[in-house]
Formats: C-alpha cells, sequence, structure tokens
C-alpha cells in the first residue's frame, strides 16, 4: 500500500490479482505495517506524508480504529511488533519520521508515544529513513533499530530506555531489518543509498568495537529495502534501485564470537553468498515483503506503478 | 491513479542460467565475425582489409583504453593461462564493454575462465530477467502453478472460516499482555520522565529511575537487577496459548520450531531445544520432539533425548529418525542391547538404511568386546590395573585410578570408565582433577564428554573398541594401518602415502601386477603374520617367491615386496641372518626402499653389527628424516661405537651411500627403478658379506642356545630352559619368542612376577602378541589380579578369536574375580598401582609390525607419560584427516589425535591451517606440556622451512594462551632447549613479517 492516498487490498485469484477494494485518503500514505495487530483482528497501521499515525479495521476503513499527529513532518518507515505472533509482549508500533524523531506507540495508549528518541537542540535533525524493531524474545526485552539519511545507524534499547550502540555507514541508510524480530537479536541487515549492504552480527557486543559486520555490494543503484524469508533468517532479498531483485545467504563462520587482546568477547562476521537476482524493471523497486505463510511467495512494489507478486522456489533446498 | 495491476509469476530458481547469446552489433571500425579466433588473427585480417599503414598504429596503441590492458591480453591463449582473477574481470569488463570490438565467443570464453577460477566472481552476476512459465519444463511449470494454486484454495478457505472470536476472549488476550510501556508500568505517564534526545538517553541513570519506583513497590526490586547487562537472554520456555485460535497456534507452533531450527543451524543447541519446546507447549508435534532430541543429543543431553524419542515413538512408532537417535542414545547410555533392537527397527522399516547398519555393526562390536568386562561393572570395577615398573608416574595415576572408580560407582548402569584412565595426562589431567570436589551426576557426563573426546581422537583408550574401528573393513584403512606402528610418522606411512595403490595392494592382496596365484599366497602369508605365526608366513611367501620367479615376468617390486614381507617374518622369528639377505634381495630389486632397509637394519642391529645397522638406519633417514624409531636406533648405535671404537669411529663406518633425490620419500613410485642408479657399491656389498660371515657364529650360537633351552622345555626342565633363555638373550635382546618361552617356563615355576615381566618386555616389542597376552594373562592369574587376567584374556581372544584355551581360562578368572571382587573393591584404595592400557593392533597388513619398539623403550622409562605412548601404539585408522577446527572441541580432537599419534606433520597441518590468532580461543585451557612441544616440534621440522612468519604467528598466540605459563614453567631442561633451538632457527630465517626485536621479546616471554 504505497499509491499515495489510495490503498489497495488484492486477492490472489486464478493466476491474477483481483482488486478487493479500494480505500481513498485524503494524506497520501507512505507506509504501513501490520506487525502490531493480532492475527485475529489484522488491523493495518500506517503512517502519511502529514506526520500521522493511523491504524484501520480494513473491514470498516471509514474511519481508523487509532489515529495521532505523532510527527511534524512525512512519516518515513514504521514497523510493529507484538502481532502476528511475532514477538513476546505488547504490541508496538515504531514511526520514523523526516523531523528526526523516531517514536514508539503503543496502541491502547491514545495521543502520546511510549518512547520518543529525537536529537538534543541544536543538534541538526536527521531525517529518519528506516525503523526496525528487534530483539522481542521476551516480554521485556525489546529494541528499536533507525537509520538516518547521514548513514548513521541506532539501536535503542527500549527495556533499559538507552542507546545501546551506533555507527555510520556513510551512506544513507535505506532500510534496517533483523533477521527476526523475536529471537534474542541476532543479526540485522541494513541497506544503503550507494548499493551496498552490511550484516550486523548482533549476538555479541564488544565493548567498544559494537557488533562485527559484513558489507557487499549488490548493485550499482540504491537499495531501497531488505527483508529476511520469514521460514529462514539466514536468506534474505534486497530490493534495487535497477529494478533488480537479489536473493543472498548469510553463512555464519566457524565461531561467532572470539576473545580479544582484552579478553573481550567480539563478534566474527560470516560471508555472504549470492543465490540469484533478477530484474524485473527499470525503475527502482521500493519496496518488498514475503508471505509469511507460502514459502517463496513475495510482492513488490515499483515506481514503475506496478505490483508484482513472485514466487522463489526451491528455497527448501538452500 | 489508475496504476495497472500486473500479474507475474517469475522463477528465481537456483539453475544459472546459460549465457544467452549476445547481440552482435556493427561496430564503427571493423566488422567481425564470430569465427575470429584470436586478436592476433584478427589483427592479420585487419592488415588485409585497412592496409599496412594502420597496423602500426593499432599495434602502437597497445593497451585497452580503460585498464589499460595490453591488447595481447585480449586473446585466448592469454587468458586460458592466466589465474589472476582480477585482470580477468578486467579483461571481460573490456570485452564486454565492447570498445574494443564485440568478441561474443572470446567473452564467453573469458566468463567460463573466471568462473573456472572464481565462481563467486561479482564480474560473472548479471542481471536477468525474471523467469516465465517458458523458462520451464512443462511439467516444472505444472507443479509450480499447482502448487500456488492450491495453496490460494487453502487461504481462501481459511479465511471464509469465521475467525473472530467472541470480544470476551479478545479482552483476555489483551489481559495478558504486558503493561502499556512507561504510562502504567514503570515510568509515570510524565513524559519529562522520558528521555527525549539522545544524549539525554545516554544518561538515563536506570538505577535511579528504578530506585524511584522501588520506594513504591518491592516488587520492581527484581526488574531493577535485570538491568545490568549484559544478561542472559531469558526465554520463556511456554508460551501462553488462551484466546489463540487453532490456525494461530499452528502459525506459533511451526514459527517456533523454525526458530528452533535456525538456532540449531548455527550450533546454538541450547537456543534450539527451548523454542522446540517452545513449539511443543503451542502444539505437540512428533517432528518438534524429533529435533528437539537431535539437539539434545548435541548437547549430550542423553536422558531428555531419550524422552524426547520415545514421545516421538509414542506419536509415530515407526519414526525412523526417532529411533536412530534413540538408538545413539542408548549407544552413549551403554546400553548396547536396546541401541540393537532400535538399529534393527531401522533396518526393518528401511533396510537399505546405510548410516543404521554402520552404526549397528559398530555396536554390535562393542557390545561383543564388553560382554566379559560388564559382567564385571556392576561391582564397579572396571579398570584395567597393571603393574609398571616405573614409580615416578605412580601418584597421578593412582590418583585416576580412584577418580575413575568413584565416577564409576556414581551410576550403576556404570559407563565403563577405562576410557579416562589411559589417554595421557594432557587430556585428562584437568578433568580428573574437577572430579575431586564433585560427586554427582555432572561429573558422570563430564566423564562421558571427556570420554568421547579422547576416544575418538586418541583412541588409546578400551582395547574393545579397537577392533570395531578396526573392521568396519574400509580398504582405506589398510593404509591407516601403516602408520599405527611406533611413533607418529611411521616409516610405512611415509611409503604408504607415496604409493599409496600398492601397499593397497599388499594388504588386501588386489595387486594388479601380481598373478592371482602369487596374490592369493601373499594375502596368506599377510594373514598369518597378522595372527603370529610367522614360520607359515615365511613358506607361504615363499611359495609365492617362487611362483612369481617361475612365470618369469618382470615385476621386482612385487617381488621386493614378498621379499620384505618374508624378511620381516624371519625378524620376528629371530631369523637375522636369512632376514638380512631376503633384505638384500629386495633392496637388489627396488634400490632405496625403506622397508627392507629398516628391517635388514634391525637384523644387524640385533646381531650387533653397529655399523652396518649403523649405516642402514642412515640411508634411511636420507630417505624420510621422520622416522622416528630410525632415529631413535641410530642415536644409540652412535653411542654403542663410540663406547666401542672411541672417537674415531666412523671411519670405520662402512660408506653410507647417496640416496638420489628422487627416491627421498617416495620409493617405489614407479617400475623404472632400473634407471636409477644402483645405490650400494659392490664392495660395499662384499664387506657386509663378510662381516655377515663373522657373526654368522654368533648367530649360530644363540640359535644352538635357543634349541637347548626349547629341548629342555620340552622335557619340563624348566630351570635349566630359563638359564639357556637367559643366555640366548645376551646374544639377542630382541627376540621376543625367547621372552615368551622364557615367560613360559617363568609360569611353570609358579614365578608369575618374573613372567609378567618378560610377557610386558615382549608387549613393548611388539605389541600384538598373542602369546604375551595370554602368558601375561595367566602371570596375573597367578598373582591374583583377576581384573588384568581377565583384560589379557580378552585380548587374546580379540587377536584371535579361536583360542579354545583362552576361553576357558577368561571363564575361570571372570568367576574367580566375581569371587573376589568385593575383597577387591575393598582393596582398591590401597591398590594405587599404575594403569596403563595396552592396546591390541589389528593390523590389516602384515608389514607393519617391524618397527616394534626398540630395546631402550623397555629400560628407559623416563616419566609415565612415556610409558604410556610406549606400551600404546599410536593407532589411527587412517591418515589423520586434518581439516580446519571450527572450535575448541574439534581442536582438541584434533589436538589429541595428533599427541597420541606423535604426528608432527599432521600437527603441522592443523598449525598451519589454522589462524594464530584463534589459537588461544581453539586451545582453551587444554594447553599441556606435550601440547606445546609437539607444536614446537612441528613448528620446527615442518612450517619453519615453508612460512618463517607463521611460525612467528603461532608461537606469539601461543604464549596468549591460558595456561601457557604453567606450561613453560613445567618444561624440562631438554624441552626448554628445542624452545630455544626453534627460536634460533627462526633468527636465522628472519624475514621481514617480524623484526628481531620482536624475536628477543617473544623469547622473554618463553623465558628464555
Amino acid at each position: 500500500p504505497r499509491a499515495p492516498g489510495a490503498l489497495r487490498l488484492s486477492e490472489l485469484r486464478g493466476g491474477r490479482l483481483a482488486l478487493l477494494r479500494e480505500i481513498e485518503k485524503a494524506k497520501p500514505i507512505k507506509c504501513g505495517t501490520f506487525g502490531a495487530t493480532s492475527l485475529q483482528q489484522r488491523y493495518l497501521a500506517t503512517g502519511d506524508f502529514g506526520g500521522n499515525l493511523n491504524i484501520w479495521n480494513l473491514e470498516a476503513p471509514e474511519i481508523p480504529v487509532y489515529s495521532v499527529k505523532g510527527h511534524k513532518e512525512i512519516i518515513n518507515s514504521i514497523d510493529g511488533v507484538g502481532g502476528l505472533g511475532i514477538g513476546e509482549g505488547a504490541p508496538e508500533i515504531v514511526t520514523g519520521s523526516r523531523d528526526g524523531t523516531v517514536k514508539v506507540w503503543d496502541p491502547r495508549q491514545k495521543d502520546t508515544p511510549v518512547a520518543n528518541m529525537e536529537p538534543v537542540q541544536g543538534e541538526s535533525k536527521r531525517d529518519c529513513w528506516t525503523v526496525a524493531f528487534g530483539n522481542a524474545y521476551n516480554q521485556e526485552e525489546r529494541v528499536v533499530c533507525a537509520g538516518y539519511d547521514n548513514g548513521d545507524i541506532k539501536l535503542f534499547d527500549l527495556k533499559t530506555m538507552s542507546l545501546r550502540w551506533e555507527t555510520n555507514i556513510k551512506n544513507g541508510v535505506c532500510s534496517v531489518e533483523f533477521d527476526r524480530k523475536d529471537v534474542n537479536m541476532n543479526k540485522l541487515v541494513a541497506t544503503s543509498l550507494e548499493g551496498k549492504f552490511h550484516v550486523f552480527d548482533m549476538r555479541t557486543q564488544h565493548p567498544t568495537k559494537g557488533f562485527a559486520s559484513v558489507s557487499e555490494k549488490a548493485q550499482k543503484s540504491t537499495i531501497w529495502q531488505v527483508r529476511h524469508l520469514p521460514q529462514n533468517r539466514d536468506i534474505f532479498m534486497t530490493s534495487g534501485g535497477a529494478g533488480s531483485l537479489h536473493l543472498w545467504k548469510y553463512e555464519y563462520p566457524a565461531q561467532r564470537s572470539k576473545k580479544d587482546s582484552e579478553g573481550a568477547e567480539m563478534g566474527v562476521a560470516g560471508s555472504v553468498s549470492l543465490l540469484q537476482n533478477v530484474t524485473l524493471s527499470t525503475q527502482p523497486i521500493s519496496s518488498l515483503d514475503w508471505s509469511p505463510d507460502k514459502k517463496g511467495l513475495c510482492v513488490c512494489g515499483a515506481f514503475d506503478q506496478t505490483v508484482r507478486v513472485l514466487i522463489v522456489t526451491k528455497l527448501n533446498k538452500v | 491513479m489508475g496504476a495497472k495491476m500486473n500479474f507475474c509469476s517469475i522463477e528465481l530458481g537456483l539453475k544459472i542460467e546459460k549465457d544467452a547469446d549476445r547481440r552482435h552489433r556493427e561496430t564503427g571500425r571493423v566488422q567481425f565475425e564470430p569465427l575470429t579466433s584470436s586478436l592476433t588473427a584478427l589483427l592479420e585480417k585487419i592488415q588485409i582489409v585497412m592496409g599496412d599503414e594502420s597496423v602500426p598504429f593499432l599495434l602502437d596503441q597497445g593497451t585497452t583504453k580503460t585498464y589499460q590492458i595490453p591488447i595481447a591480453h585480449l586473446d585466448y591463449k592469454f587468458i586460458e593461462k592466466c589465474t589472476d582473477v582480477k585482470h580477468l574481470e578486467k579483461i571481460l569488463r573490456v570485452l564486454r564493454s565492447g570498445e574494443e570490438g564485440y568478441y561474443p565467443e572470446l567473452t564467453l570464453f573469458c566468463e567460463k575462465r573466471i568462473k573456472h577460477l572464481d565462481p563467486g566472481s561479482r564480474a560473472l552476476r548479471k542481471d536477468k530477467p525474471a523467469a516465465t512459465a517458458s523458462d520451464f519444463t512443462a511439467e516444472e511449470w505444472k507443479t509450480i502453478s499447482s502448487e500456488l494454486m492450491s495453496w490460494v484454495t487453502e487461504m481462501n478457505e481459511d479465511d471464509k472460516k469465521p475467525q473472530f472470536l467472541g470480544t470476551d476472549t479478545l479482552h483476555e488476550r489483551q489481559d495478558n499482555l504486558p503493561p502499556i510501556r512507561c504510562s502504567s508500568s514503570c515510568l509515570p505517564a510524565n513524559q519529562k520522565n522520558i528521555p527525549r534526545d539522545y544524549s539525554e538517553w545516554d544518561k538515563f541513570d536506570v538505577e535511579k529511575e528504578c530506585s524511584k519506583i522501588d520506594e513504591g513497590c518491592e516488587e520492581n526490586n527484581s526488574k531493577a537487577r535485570l538491568f545490568s547487562r549484559p544478561s542472559i537472554p531469558i526465554i520463556e520456555k511456554k508460551i501462553d496459548t488462551t484466546g489463540m485460535t487453532e490456525k494461530e497456534k499452528i502459525f506459533i507452533a511451526t514459527r517456533e520450531k523454525e526458530k528452533g531450527n535456525e538456532a540449531f543451524a548455527i550450533g546454538d543447541y541450547v537456543e534450539a531445544v527451548t523454542y522446540y519446546s517452545r513449539s511443543i507447549s503451542v502444539i505437540p508435534t512428533a517432528a518438534a520432539y524429533n529435533n528437539k532430541a537431535q539437539a539434545e543429543i548435541k548437547l549430550k543431553d542423553w536422558d531428555s533425548a531419550l524422552q524426547d524419542c520415545e514421545k516421538v515413538l509414542g506419536m509415530e512408532p515407526g519414526n525412523v529418525k526417532a529411533l536412530m537417535r534413540r538408538a545413539t542414545v542408548h549407544n552413549q547410555l551403554q546400553n548396547y542391547q536396546t541401541a540393537i533392537e532400535d538399529l534393527n527397527k531401522v533396518l526393518c522399516i528401511e533396510p537399505e538404511n546405510a548410516i543404521a547398519k554402520k552404526n549397528l555393526l559398530e555396536i554390535e562390536k562393542k557390545l561383543k568386546g564388553l560382554k566379559p568386562v560388564s559382567e564385571t561393572e556392576g561391582k564397579g570395577k572396571r579398570i584395567l590395573i597393571q603393574d609398571v615398573e616405573d614409580s615416578e608416574g605412580d601418584e597421578e595415576r593412582g590418583e585416576n585410578t580412584e577418580e575413575c572408580e568413584r565416577s564409576g560407582g556414581d551410576k550403576s548402569s556404570g559407563a565403563p570408565v577405562r576410557g579416562e584412565a589411559a589417554p595421557g595426562p594432557g587430556a585428562m589431567g584437568s578433568a580428573q582433577r574437577k572430579f575431586h570436589s564433585k560427586g554427582s551426576k555432572a561429573e558422570e557426563r563430564e566423564t562421558q564428554k571427556q570420554k568421547e573426546s579422547t576416544e575418538s581422537g586418541l583412541k588409546k583408550g578400551t582395547s574393545e573398541k579397537k577392533p570395531q574401528k578396526h573392521l568396519s573393513g574400509r580398504e582405506g584403512e589398510v593404509n591407516g594401518y601403516l602408520r599405527s606402528d611406533q611413533k607418529g610418522e611411521s616409516p610405512e606411512a611415509a611409503v604408504s602415502r607415496s604409493h599409496g595403490a600398492r601397499s593397497q595392494s599388499a594388504g588386501g592382496g588386489n595387486s594388479t601386477s601380481l598373478p592371482p596365484t602369487a596374490a592369493k599366497l601373499k594375502s596368506e602369508g599377510n594373514e598369518l603374520f597378522k595372527s603370529g605365526q610367522f614360520g607359515e608366513a615365511v613358506l607361504k611367501y615363499s611359495e609365492a617367491i617362487d611362483y612369481v620367479i617361475g612365470l618369469g615376468e618382470q615385476s621386482p617390486d612385487d617381488l621386493s615386496i614378498l621379499y620384505s614381507n618374508r624378511a620381516a617374518c624371519y625378524l620376528k622369528e629371530g631369523n637375522c641372518s636369512d632376514c638380512i639377505q631376503d633384505c638384500n634381495r629386495a633392496l637388489e630389486l627396488q634400490p632405496f626402499s625403506l622397508k627392507p632397509l629398516l628391517r635388514r637394519a634391525m637384523a644387524n642391529e640385533s646381531l650387533e653389527r653397529y655399523r652396518q645397522a649403523y649405516v642402514d638406519y642412515k640411508t634411511v633417514l636420507q630417505i624420510d628424516s621422520n622416522i622416528q624409531a630410525a632415529n631413535d636406533s641410530a642415536n644409540r648405535i652412535t653411542k654403542t661405537l663410540i663406547d666401542q671404537d672411541g672417537p674415531s669411529w666412523r671411519e670405520k663406518l662402512p660408506p653410507i651411500p647417496v640416496v638420489p633425490v628422487a627416491a627421498q620419500l617416495h620409493r617405489w613410485d614407479g617400475g623404472n627403478f632400473t634407471s636409477e642408479n644402483k645405490p650400494r657399491s659392490t664392495t660395499d656389498i662384499n664387506r657386509e658379506e663378510q662381516l655377515q660371515m663373522n657373526c654368522e657364529k654368533a648367530e649360530e650360537k644363540f640359535q644352538t642356545l635357543k634349541n637347548e633351552g626349547n629341548d629342555f622345555v620340552k622335557k619340563g626342565k624348566y630351570e635349566e630352559a630359563v638359564n639357556k633363555y637367559s643366555e640366548c638373550m645376551k646374544l639377542n635382546t630382541k627376540e621376543c619368542t625367547i621372552y615368551t618361552n622364557r615367560a613360559l617356563c617363568y609360569l611353570k615355576l609358579y614365578k608369575y612376577e618374573e613372567a609378567k615381566q618378560d610377557c610386558d618386555h615382549v608387549l613393548q616389542i611388539e605389541d600384538s602378541n598373542i602369546k604375551a597376552f595370554y602368558r601375561r594373562a595367566l602371570a596375573y592369574k597367578g598373582l591374583q589380579n583377576y581384573q588384568a587376567s581377565v583384560d589379557d584374556f580378552n585380548r587374546v581372544l580379540l587377536i584371535d578369536p579361536n583360542v579354545l584355551e583362552a576361553k576357558k581360562e577368561l571363564e575361570e578368572v571372570t568367576q574367580l574375580l566375581n569371587l573376589d571382587s568385593s575383597a577387591v573393591v575393598g582393596n582398591q584404595q590401597k591398590q594405587r598401582k599404575k594403569i596403563t592400557i595396552q592396546e591390541v593392533t589389528e593390523s590389516d597388513e602384515q608389514e607393519e609390525r617391524q618397527f616394534a619398539t626398540s630395546e631402550d623403550d623397555v629400560t628407559d622409562h623416563v616419566t609415565s607419560k612415556e610409558a604410556v605412548q610406549k606400551c600404546v601404539p599410536p593407532q589411527s585408522s587412517e591418515k589423520l584427516h586434518i581439516s580446519e577446527p571450527s572450535n575448541a572441541y574439534d581442536f582438541g580432537q584434533i589436538i589429541n589425535a595428533v599427541n597420541t599419534n606423535k604426528d608432527k606433520a599432521a600437527c603441522a597441518d592443523l598449525l598451519t591451517i589454522t589462524d594464530p590468532k584463534k589459537l588461544p580461543v581453539l586451545l582453551s585451557n587444554k594447553l599441556e606440556g606435550e601440547i606445546l612441544l609437539i607444536f614446537i616440534q612441528s613448528l620446527e621440522y615442518y612450517v619453519l622451512g615453508k612460512d618463517p612468519d607463521l611460525v612467528y604467528q603461532h608461537l606469539f598466540y601461543l604464549s596468549k594462551a591460558e595456561r601457557f605459563k604453567v606450561v613453560l614453567a613445567l618444561l624440562s631442561k631438554n624441552e626448554k632447549e628445542q624452545v630455544q633451538q626453534l627460536f634460533d632457527l627462526l633468527a636465522e630465517n628472519q624475514n621481514h613479517q617480524y623484526s628481531l626485536e620482536d624475536l628477543e621479546s617473544l623469547k622473554k616471554v618463553y623465558e628464555l
């Protein structure tokens, strides 16, 4: 659902996508997620160009079930956790906006975010391009990872309410995602503007060096999005500015951590190998998602106004 | 807004698309046909087309525009030879860009070449369109689309079902949820309490915030403590499923199982077990239980694994995986019978299951080997106790004995702990010490673990475990046996590796060049040799030799092997002169063969022809300097000769032949030996023959004495016989039969202690002498050391299951043992005897034995460690396979194996592939003096020459390892000298990677 102001619900029917319903809203919608709703309710949370966070009951889309003017500017990115059977603990939504703030919302609490992360007064505000939840393996633990236009990646720990880690990958961070939201932080993939992506091993945090990472150049153009296969966390797909999709596999190193000279544990990054790539369009593919139910089924939206549904076969043989 | 909806079904399958033909475009300059084979040819063409003037221009240009690659590199020949992937990638880019013209075939060729060199090269990545129906065979496409369709229908059906539960259940669910962050939980709703900017986030004092709350409620206390990082991940083992629909449950159960699988895949078994448990807590499925069992097996949590397997089998009685896993668990818990039952069930379901078959065979062997012993297990006696003459190691050993008993006694089902008693203190020391303080199940597990690691790696341990490994019957093991001889790098190993096929033929009798009859005779001979019937073996070999000679065929290497084998028999029999003759023949046929040389050296040595022996040993060492036995013997003889001839002893030596380079280390590797120079000058041989004549007398005397002794035995005059044999021994200390004969006499004279000593001596020399084992067993029986006796009988039966007497005796002794056991248990504490476990070598190849321990091994026990090493011949069923160790456990296993075999080459391999930086991690706390020493040695002998920097790196990181200081402090002076030597060599081989200062500082670390 990326078309400005319009939501389309479609259904796979007989090899064709059939339009179920078209919902038009005043403000163009930038992003949406089902991540914080139960499997039964299936409420869609959206962020729009006006900085509003809305949650819709798609059966009755006239009025949002939850609405808040969360940000001063466009909400670039949204993620949810605690719903869909993914992630322990409360359902929460995180939004990242051009106004430089990252806010965490609980649909049960009106009007105010439950956590707010913004730069100090005076510090230049960076455009937050992407947000992601992770580490939600029990009721207490939860982290939010945010990527900014200047290449900053910040990891906020919601349990201790602290900035746990930050790094800079030099180029704007287009997309971040944990391989699993609901396990003890395992891997984080961050993609960047200039066509590289970084895979961080999030298991071992070194006091000074942080997390070990491996980077790979996928294509010459921006990698717009990364999504991990819900059925296998070590396989992920990146969508690129040149209209191409790349399917990757992360290979763990023999040992994931080692002791440095001072005896502190530090992580060891593995390697990434390309499984397959495909070019679908001449325009960038800006969004991508996998089906949680059917292994290998995925959908992607591109700037050429097209939504494509793909199936990736033989994934179980990887 | 009318975006059109497209449906593209796309295959991102894994097949690599064949490079599509690139379109030919016409360039402005020249038109090229695809048939242009190379650029050189092309230039000629241009010459014709363009006339002479343009060519110099083209040639002058010389390089491509983009990467400045010489134009000549755009050529088939160059690309074919080039191994620089980077360069090739550049070439490919130039070719693809078309700026030098389009050569589709050359491009294709270049791509192929890069793919060959570096399949993962990024240059090979190409954009390709999504696959469509046309890219598949009709069948494939049908499966894909039908799968998709069926899924769609399924989902639609689900959707139609009522999904919304009543509101009350929804509310119920929400009540289970944790409170809203901040507002209603710990932090007051007041926003100011929450940090708003990054710097505030950093300053946010969790403890303070929490203590504020603590004032209000005590409950939060525990929470506050949890804040300290790094916290151990606490994952609930159960999932609250109240209010969930069946669909949700299935979804969550599957998801949790998948998480478990992922954790399992990366080796995080604890986490895997947790997630499987979670999955089970939602919906118990056989698959989840099964996977959990597997993870628990990995964690060596046998009990839980067993339970889980049983649950699976409760749900699906015919689940093969569960049966296999249960068999594994039973095997580990020593319930061999049940394990066998499970495996049989598996084989009923899947008669072709190779793993099950293999395991079954192994377990049956184990069971067979263990049976007699297991009778005694219940009584808490499962240790081999043997007196060994040296006292130094006694204390430690005794301690081990005690430990083992204690831990063994903990569990009535009783894993035999004998594995522990045997391995060198290197592996065991730390684990054993721990046993002192604790005394519970954990201990047992530790034992198990330790045992596993030592068993597979060292194979020192139980004699019972041995044959099963040996008999697993792989052809390749024949080679392996060759190295199981004396120490580490045995000459056979060297030989066998260089001409594997040939030595295999020697073992298996499936020689290609030997005529079948001869091959048969030879394998019969090998069998006889193995069972210790050397006389008969000689006959067989002689027949084979006659047959081969009679055929008149030119198969010198086979003949040479036959002679060499017969020589081995003669050597065993003590018939040294014949042995020498055979060796000479073998060497005539195959100059510089290791085995005949070594055998001749030994024979010469036992005939006290030290000079010849010395020359032969030296020759052997020229061929392969790693033969420890030869090294030792050469040194020993040097001493003797100096004693004998004074400082100028070298002058009296016959000339040592110079071994041609071609012959070094790879003997018999070709049939064209004739072209090689004959190594031994005729004078040399003559002189040797003269000396041989001189020594014939001594030999004769020896024989007569022996015969007299034998006669006395026949007449029952054991005292006299002992005297005769003792005289014999003065002449030849290496003759096993004399010792076994004398042991027999001692037995008859009820002098058990002496008999045992003689047997021990024999076993030092020849580790699988059946007679020696049998007689020692009798001696133990006489000494009322029934346990040891039982074990020796078992070994006898392992070597030859058909020895009826041994069986009878075994039964008797076992009964005695049972009667006696209570008393013995009481005595155990006092009986702090040194234990060593004797190993039985089951050899598939007769040739392996002649390097039995040389004399001084018997007398020169320095430390208990050495004693153990020498008693226990290093066993490896095949050449140590060194693969890069992934974790400390793997590494430890390899090290143990290496250490047992003293296999420096393998150790060097290991060190070469191991990243020095990882060394401390891999070693963890397992560093021992022995390990350090073997590292030093292998670095010196093997690695230094190739890569001094690596040696330096290793030394550097070795010093960072745990226990390094301790180990260093315990090194003997001798050992320190070795380290020093290595450093000296390093200094000599200095290169730019490390400076002398570095070396000096490192030396200080090594306390030199």
